[in-house]
């Protein structure tokens, strides 16, 4: 028997085709593998331009839009009532002279209940008296 | 950064040579079809696998082995009768009309299965991918004596397995 022509036969054997079924479940879950399938479902959450303000309001949306309107109710109240107020301070604010003239006064009758200033004057302290060293050697040598 | 995969391109070109490696491989259809599923998963999720590939064939085949090789360890473990499953007739070839073909194929067949994987692995990459002893030591990760020597042992019990049945359609 020539191998050649047994290797020939064997090479002409057909194989079995693969499924027709499988084709459409492996590439349903080949899909779903993919990278690029689930790009869609995160840029859905995450914005295009993230920066550091929107990633740091994103985990709490809607906390974070109930303070904002919170604080647009205090500002819109504010700058509806806003005129009045810096006339009532203006108001009741003196003026500087009057300011200090009543400074002055109050320093006045301070002076007046306390009396004169007096500085005291600290005592000098009276130059130590050197002793002489050598005084207990001198008592020990005349003993 | 790779470029988008083209999945069914791949499929469609490649899946039955795929099939027919993995199906005479394994001798199994159900891990066959799970090889190729989690072959083209695998590919799905890492596209750059196919970055700076030549040969799509030979890569795709060589992934496939390794997969199949993972599997037949995994079993190993707690399967024991995996081996014995290889020696069963598989319809690995399309049946044939004529009777005396049709037992030749069938017995092709049981013959393939007797081989070791390794021979079998080589015998079919050399007659039905038609690649030569260097692409198959390449893609087995094997000196290419060794793939040669694999494909002589294997096609000898073959031949003698054979023979009786090919002097007959012969």
């Amino acid at each position: 028997m020539n191998p050649d022509d047994l290797e020939k036969h064997l090479r002409s054997q057909p194989m079995r085709q693969v499924p027709p079924q499988w084709r459409t479940d492996i590439l349903s879950a080949a899909r779903q593998a993919s990278p690029s399938e689930h790009a869609p479902r995160t840029t859905q959450h995450v914005p295009r331009s993230p920066s550091l303000f929107s990633t740091l309001l994103w985990p709490h949306p809607t906390a974070w839009a109930g303070l904002a309107a919170i604080w647009l109710l205090i500002l819109g109240f504010n700058l509806a009532t806003g005129p009045s107020a810096p006339l009532v301070a203006k108001r009741a604010s003196p003026t500087a002279p009057q300011v200090l003239m009543a400074f002055q006064e109050q320093e006045r009758l301070l002076s007046e209940l306390l009396g004169p200033r007096e500085t005291p004057v600290a005592e000098r302290p009276k130059p130590a008296q050197p002793r002489p060293r050598s005084e207990l050697r001198h008592r020990l040598l005349m003993a | 950064m790779s470029a988008p995969l083209d999945v069914e391109r791949l499929y469609d070109e490649h899946a039955q040579a795929l099939f027919a490696f993995l199906l005479n491989f394994t001798r199994h259809e159900a891990d066959t079809r799970d090889l190729l599923q989690e072959l083209f998963v695998k590919l799905a999720k890492r596209p750059e696998l196919l970055d700076g590939v030549r040969d799509e064939r030979a890569f795709l085949l060589r992934l496939a082995h390794n997969l199949a090789i993972d599997l037949i360890r995994r079993r190993g473990t707690r399967d024991k009768h995996y081996e014995q499953l290889a020696g069963d007739s598989i319809a690995v070839f399309v049946p044939a009309h004529e009777p005396d073909e049709g037992a030749f194929r069938k017995a092709l067949s049981t013959a393939l299965g007797e081989l070791p994987p390794d021979q079998r692995a080589v015998v079919h990459l050399k007659l039905w991918e038609g690649l030569t002893f260097e692409q198959i030591a390449e893609l087995l990760g094997i000196p290419l004596n060794t793939a040669a020597s694999r494909y002589r042992y294997g096609l000898d019990k073959l031949r003698e397995r054979l023979r009786p049945l090919y002097d007959e359609i012969k």
